[in-house]
């Protein structure tokens, strides 16, 4: 990649105008997948994603180009383009830059890169039968198995001059169930920033499969959830997408910082119940939303954004920092170079309580079990989101009876938090691609089983 | 390398590779956006995006890779990677490649280039003072950004296929945040269209009013009753759900329209076309990803399913014609199946006159969670909603934090009503949008207080 003194140059350049900032951020990416419908292998796809963007600062002024050509004159034609985007005068800062090696906390046993497509299709197929095979009631089943390897170099105008490599893998399988005339599908999607270890050693293909077919059977037979505002039960795992929608956008320097957030001016006050602690954390060793660097080349951390139930942190890139005055927290994330970066989020989960899960569905007379999250959607400035459960069921006098589909899950954040009072035990964490300015990103979201004491469910 | 030198460069490699049939895409975007906030500038970008696809058939089989480097060793690479994938699959689909020698509608197009970078500024500044000079509730938060796009699609295959065509526009965008007391709302417009034609006052103002009349909304009460969609939010269902109407789809038992071609699947009023020369939408291409000629075909006409969209490859396998629907979702994507613009027709009575037929019920103007909440394979949904109490035919107070339960097959046929003025969702900068009148539904349950 990039040597050190072609990115001097290029950030003098960017830098000739007057910036009191100026970064650069290069990346070569390869991207491949394989899928599978109807019983067979239908595509396999091979992409190279390259290109650099140059991101000048001026007090309060952000400009930012990008481009695919990262040869020198391409480079430097780029900087231009920033630096008279950004002003006029004549300045010179001079740039030294010292490479900084960070700690790799993720490794990595066997390199997708490295693997002939025809084991990678192999691993698939297990997934992808086990969930077709898992009851003659499932009509159709797709598959993807992808990975990523995703190499970045971040230079800028204080020094740093860094990389990382990251790899991720992940397999998604969705069965479709037929039952009466009634189609209803089931999926399963785990990832991981790992090899092709993660499909060998950790999690058997054939789970995923067979756990996407388990939802597809069990929803195909399920009546509507009916509507009202009662007490709901959310399971762990993709369960913590409530906490990543009703609260965790809110708590980015991209809503925070232009007075869009609900949360604007709250930290060290109560936003959420006592029983609720809640985490940021990129560097869980391998996790599917982990950053050795952010997009800047801050190095991630464990941000506490709440403990028991006080607001002790947002999450900050480097542009919503000056405007927030504050120090960045290794939050900064793009897909990639065409993208601008912002303050997004990486894992991010409600620590584990005390609670027991028996007693936590046993205090429920009625209300709703969700033991499947989909999806959702927030709006910052006022906090209103929205979710879809995927698998559900009723809860009558304590005990979880028969299945619902087509609940949906409305509110606003800042009530929600105030009304999660029962917090279990067990923390599992589950797999996202998160959509916001900067792009599609990988997240976790994470929780253990947490009761709501009421909320808008949508059905009919 | 420039594109067309690399672009030799792959034939050149194609050739030596012994291959026989092949097709680049190539997508080149350039875009400029420039957003304010507190009467300053805040963010200039300013990018430039694209790559190849290459894919080729080998044994029958259709292999595909991309890149966004083009150099002299990924132009190898790039064929050696897509005959290696083809080799891949197992897939005894029949596979296409467009030909050459076809024609084309005419385009016109208002200007391919991107408007200077002062205009720019200047309209987002302008905006932000009328912004704050809208309302005194509007407060900081409240943003500007003009956004800029020009792409260029190429398609150049062994059988003779060699077209290009650019497209471009410009979009004035806000989003104004109002408070009062400890309420805090926000609303979003846009106009696309040469920035000197914008009425930035119209639109920012309709902005900063849509965010007050929201003030104070509560959930909708719990019930079956009649609802309105206001036309964007007409538009974003039809666009949730129109990948029933793909024949890939329908081939792999993933919509419900399979088989229905000829059959009344809507009420008498439901027309539905799909329109790659809808004159709102500034991405106008005159073929499609396969380099088939874009016409405008009516996929419901008074509620009967005419036909499916179609590409090479589902036509041949169902003895259709292509339809000219071949789609990719970025250069890099497969041939997929999508409409251009897919438009609900517009009835015959003003909106007004459509709220006084509903009677009592909800006007609902904001439809969010779509890709959580709703199921385009059963048509199932259940989204949030936000919007207004409609009272003795009249919109009255605002409700928000409900939400709305369906069925999107089953909404087709308890259409009762559309007005008469058609609005489409988006930027109206993506090949694929969708525009729809108001239209009154019943049978749908709202779930609120």
């Amino acid at each position: 990649m990039l040597s050190k003194s072609l990115c001097e140059r290029v950030l003098s350049a960017a830098a000739s105008t007057g910036a009191d900032y100026a970064e650069l951020f290069a990346e070569k990416t390869f991207d491949r997948s394989v899928n599978m419908v109807d019983k067979k292998v239908n595509a396999v796809n091979d992409a190279v994603i390259a290109g650099a963007s140059i991101r000048v600062f001026k007090g309060l002024r952000s400009v930012a180009a990008s481009t695919v050509d990262t040869s020198e004159e391409g480079l430097m034609r780029c900087a231009k383009r920033a630096a008279e985007a950004l002003g006029e005068g004549t300045a010179e800062m001079e740039i030294v830059l010292k490479e900084r090696l960070f700690g790799d906390v993720h490794p990595i046993k066997i390199v997708p890169g490295s693997v002939p497509v025809k084991e990678k299709i192999d691993l698939l197929k297990a997934g992808y039968f086990a969930a077709l095979d898992y009851d003659p009631c499932i009509k159709q089943a797709t598959g993807v198995l992808l990975d990523i390897d995703h190499n970045i170099l971040i230079a800028n105008s204080e020094g740093v001059y860094t990389k990382d490599r990251q790899i991720r893998t992940r397999m998604n399988i969705t069965a479709v169930a037929e039952k009466d005339g009634e189609t209803q599908s089931g999926g399963c999607r785990p990832g991981a920033r790992m090899g092709l270890e993660l499909f060998t050693e950790q999690i058997d293909p054939k789970d995923v499969g067979r756990e996407a077919g388990r939802q597809a059977v069990v929803m195909a037979g399920a009546g509507y959830c009916p509507a009202g505002t009662y007490p709901v039960v959310i399971d762990n795992g993709f369960g913590g997408v409530i906490f990543h929608e009703a609260c965790g956008h809110s708590l980015e320097a991209s809503s925070v910082a232009y007075g869009t957030s609900q949360f604007c001016d709250k930290l060290g006050q109560k936003i959420a119940n006592e029983k609720v602690t809640a985490v940021d954390d990129g560097t869980i060793p391998n996790a599917w939303g982990s950053i050795n660097i952010d997009d800047e080349g801050t190095p991630s951390r464990r941000n506490v954004l709440i403990e028991n139930g006080i607001l002790k942190s947002y999450m900050i890139d480097k542009f919503g920092g000056r405007k927030l005055n504050m120090a960045p927290t290794g939050n900064a994330r793009r897909q990639s170079y065409s993208y601008v970066t912002t303050s997004r989020m990486t894992n991010t989960f409600i620590e584990a309580g005390t609670d027991e899960n028996d007693d936590i569905i046993a205090s429920v007379d009625f209300g709703l079990y969700a033991k499947q999250m989909g999806g959702g959607s927030v709006n910052p400035a006022t906090g209103s989101f929205n979710f879809a459960v995927n698998e559900g069921y009723m809860i009558r006098n304590g005990k979880v009876c028969e299945p619902v589909r087509g609940a949906a899950l409305v509110g606003t954040g800042s009530e929600i938090l105030m009304k999660i009072d029962m917090v279990g035990k067990l923390l599992e964490c589950g797999q996202g691609m998160c959509g916001s300015s900067s792009g599609s990103i990988p997240t976790n979201v994470g929780q253990p089983m947490i009761r709501v004491s009421s909320i808008t469910v949508g059905g009919r | 390398m420039r594109y067309e030198e690399f672009k030799t460069t792959v034939i050149r490699a194609a050739e030596k590779a012994g291959l026989k049939d092949y097709e680049l895409y190539y997508v080149n975007s350039e875009s400029l956006s420039v957003s304010a906030f507190r009467h300053e500038i805040n963010e200039f970008s300013s990018a430039t995006e694209g790559g190849v696809c290459f894919r080729c058939l080998k044994n029958g089989r259709m292999g595909y890779a991309s890149t966004e480097e083009l150099t002299e060793e990924e132009a190898e690479e790039l064929v050696r990677k897509a005959a290696e994938n083809a080799a891949a699959l197992e897939t005894e689909e029949e596979e296409f490649l467009g030909e050459g020698g076809l024609s084309y509608q005419d385009i016109e197009t208002q200007s391919s280039e991107l408007p200077p970078s002062e205009a720019m500024t200047q309209a987002v500044l302008e905006g932000q003072e009328l912004l704050y000079a809208a309302d005194p509730a509007v407060v900081d938060g409240s943003t500007t950004e003009v956004m800029s796009v020009k792409e260029t699609v190429a398609i150049a295959n062994s059988r003779g296929l060699d077209l290009s065509h650019t497209m471009a526009g410009t979009v004035f965008v806000t989003s104004a945040v109002v408070k009062q007391g400890d309420e805090m709302n926000d609303a979003y417009e846009m106009k696309a269209g040469p920035l000197e034609e914008t009425d930035k006052k119209e639109v920012v103002e309709k902005a900063v009013d849509d965010a007050l009349k929201k003030m104070g909304a509560e959930p909708a009460p719990t019930g079956a009753y009649p609802v309105v969609f206001a036309p964007k939010a007409m538009a974003s269902l039809l666009s949730t759900f129109s990948s029933a109407f793909s024949s890939e789809a329908a081939l792999r038992g993933l919509s419900r329209l399979a088989g229905k071609e000829g059959e009344k699947i809507a009420a008498e009023t439901v027309t539905i076309l799909d329109d790659p020369f809808y004159p709102e939408n500034l991405f106008r291409l005159p073929f499609d990803a396969e380099g088939t000629p874009a016409y405008t075909k009516a996929v419901i006409e008074k509620g009967t399913l005419n036909t499916l969209l179609y590409n090479l490859k589902t036509a041949a396998r169902l003895q259709k014609e292509t339809t000219g629907n071949a789609s990719k979702r970025g250069y890099d994507g497969a041939v997929e199946i999508r409409p251009f613009t897919m438009v609900l027709k517009g009835g015959d009575i003003s909106e007004e006159e459509l709220l006084m037929q509903a009677g009592n019920g909800v006007y609902i103007d904001s439809l969010q969670g779509m890709h959580a909440g709703a199921n385009p394979i059963s048509g199932d949904f259940s989204l949030q909603s936000a919007g207004f109490m409609i009272e003795n035919g009249i919109k009255t107070r605002p409700v928000k934090a409900f939400t709305v339960a369906g069925n999107f097959f089953e909404l087709l046929k308890n259409i009762k009503g559309l007005s008469d003025e058609v609005k489409m969702s988006g930027y109206g900068l993506s090949t694929t949008a969708f525009a729809a009148p108001a239209v009154l539904a019943e049978g749908l349950s709202i779930a609120g207080k």
